[in-house]
């Protein structure tokens, strides 16, 4: 008896071939995004610099990260689009769906690629585009890879010296919960579902839609995160308020906030939102590979 | 084998799954206008090259894509071999081919794609696919995105027969291909299908297919006017090429040289049979020929 739920040799098979196929739909679009960005934000600036200021300065950090972060996002928006968005068309949906493979393998590779293959991908050759120029120029300063170092190794010497700031007001228990927080926002789950949190939006967008996609898309989101903006101001200022006037001008309340609420599992709180909407996008992603129909 | 049982489809929001589980629980159908297929029973044997021909927008692709499992029935049953081709299950799926009458431009070489997507299908022959495209004079090393209609549409028939598959369902295959290629698929079909093999071509080229579709299968609006085999149609009509024209044909036209008329074959004498004749006679006799066919 075949197993027609999820075979690996099969699932081996299919993986091979998505990314062969995501490679000749996205390949040019990822190293345009991830090899012209940083090339282009290079020359720019220096040119800018020479004529302008007449020194030779390449672009700062602040400036890479902004044009990295725009980077990731146009990535993320078009790579959907362009790797599954044709299923919903009748000539290639149709050959996409008689493809003997199971619905579970067709998603599961579907959702490895978008979400971690493709974007790793472009991860690292942007980094890798910005490393070399940093190295070619020392102008540029650090490079992001080691700018980000830096930040994780902040971090960690932030938490180490949290015990410092004891004191007669800062007790040792505030000073733990402090560490706890910083701790947690320092939790790399917290950046990959951020990703995951991303693209499945415009994953859905490009099987569910059949025109329109990223547009759709977006005006979805807006629609959605407006409605949910009218539901819950009132309810969160309404909460707020409640704190505020029960802190009776009591500095030391501000602590207790972190101490024993809602602040001290606010990235957890923000781990488990996100993955409950990952799950649900997911679970709509399925439902259409499930229905799709030519 | 493919059992087709009472099957039932339809478009549009009106006649939709909603309102169609909303009358079976008032235990009647819906109005029959809105079918594009009602009712439709049928069972398509191992071995054969079943003719699927209609007239434009009776459902003939609509069946095909059913078969396949591009569409769930909305009433009734499709039965292939104990499997429901809508579960769309990979040992089912690598068992048939569906070609499409519109068919993607890859950006990949054609050499590329029998390679990267032939290995789904268990049967699949990578020589075969060669020999077909050579037979079809295809250029393989061709990118499929620079490929004119009729030659992408060769690659894929040539992927389609290489696939070694039992089911094969063709959506008009030889729409775009020029005349030498109709002769070059017609020898391809014949030559590179497993004998145990069952072939749904539809068509409207019938000429295209002439000597090699048998049975030939004509549906009408919601409705099968004739499922038969080429003998068992000559056994009951008589093509008849004479000058001479007969006042109790059923069908007649004028072709070059005389006409060619249909009538039912009383004497039990061999006829060519002529499947646009054949068309136009079960057209113009709806009743009638279901009649002489079921009985």
């Amino acid at each position: 008896m075949k197993n027609d739920i999820f075979n690996f040799s099969r699932f081996g098979k299919y993986f091979v071939s998505d990314i062969r196929t995501c490679r000749s739909n996205f390949g040019l679009s990822l190293l345009t995004i991830a090899l012209l960005f940083p090339v282009a934000t290079y020359f720019i600036t220096t040119t800018f610099n020479f004529v302008v200021n007449s020194v030779w300065d390449g672009p700062d950090m602040g400036l890479r990260v902004f044009v990295f972060a725009v980077a990731m996002l146009c990535m993320i928006i078009t790579m959907p689009v362009k790797c599954y968005g044709r299923i919903t068309e009748k000539q290639y949906g149709s050959s996409w769906l008689m493809l003997p493979a199971s619905r579970l393998e067709k998603f599961v590779s579907m959702f490895l690629l978008t979400c971690i293959i493709v974007p790793v991908a472009g991860i690292v050759l942007y980094l890798g585009m910005d490393a070399l120029i940093c190295a070619l120029d020392h102008t540029c300063g650090k490079n992001l890879i080691a700018g980000g170092m830096e930040l994780i190794r902040g971090m960690g010497d932030l938490q180490s010296l949290t015990m410092n700031f004891v004191d007669e007001n800062v007790t040792i228990e505030d000073a733990a919960v402090v560490q706890e927080i910083l701790k947690q926002v320092s939790s790399p789950w917290l950046y990959v579902d951020e990703i995951f949190a991303m693209t499945l939006p415009f994953l859905l967008g490009a099987v569910f839609f059949k025109s329109g996609k990223t547009v759709k898309t977006f005006l979805a989101l807006f629609a959605i995160s407006t409605a949910i903006s009218i539901a819950a101001t009132p309810l969160m200022t309404n909460w707020a308020m409640n704190i505020f006037n029960n802190m009776n001008d009591d500095p030391m309340a501000v602590m207790e906030l972190f101490r024993n609420g809602f602040f001290k599992h606010l990235v957890l709180i923000d781990i488990i939102s996100d993955t409950v909407s990952n799950l649900a996008l997911m679970a709509g992603i399925w439902f259409r590979i499930k229905t799709l129909k030519h | 084998m493919i059992t087709i049982k009472d099957l039932g489809f339809t478009y549009g929001e009106t006649g939709g799954l909603k309102s169609i589980s909303l009358n079976k629980e008032k235990g009647h159908m819906l109005p029959s206008d809105r079918y594009v297929l009602k009712n439709i029973n049928m069972k398509l044997e191992e071995g054969r090259i079943y003719g699927l021909l209609g007239e434009n927008g009776v459902g003939k692709t609509t069946l095909l894509t059913l078969l396949c499992g591009l569409k769930k029935p909305q009433t009734g049953s499709i039965d292939i071999d104990g499997h429901d081709p809508y579960d769309r299950e990979p040992s089912f799926l690598s068992d048939q081919y569906y070609l499409s009458d519109e068919v993607a431009a890859v950006n990949m070489k054609a050499t590329d794609y029998a390679v990267t997507y032939g290995k789904f299908w268990e049967g699949f022959d990578l020589e075969k696919f060669m020999e077909v495209m050579s037979v079809l004079e295809n250029d393989p090393q061709q990118k499929m995105n620079k490929m004119s209609f009729g030659q992408l549409k060769k690659t894929y028939i040539a992927f389609a027969l290489a696939c070694n598959t039992k089911y094969l369902f063709m959506d008009e295959p030889t729409n775009g291909l020029d005349i030498p290629s109709k002769a070059q698929f017609r020898k391809a079909v014949t030559k590179y299908t497993r004998e145990d093999s069952v072939i749904l071509i539809s068509t409207h080229q019938v000429r295209d297919l002439e000597n090699i579709i048998d049975p030939i299968i004509i549906l009408d609006k919601q409705d099968v006017l004739l499922n038969a085999s080429i003998a068992e149609i000559s056994e009951k009509l008589y093509f008849d090429y004479t000058s001479e024209r007969n006042p109790d044909a059923l069908y007649c036209e004028m072709i070059p040289g005389g006409n060619i008329q249909v009538y039912l074959n009383q004497t039990g004498e061999d006829s060519k049979v002529n499947i646009e004749a054949l068309f136009n006679t079960v057209h113009q006799h709806k009743e009638m020929i279901k009649g002489i066919f079921n009985r």
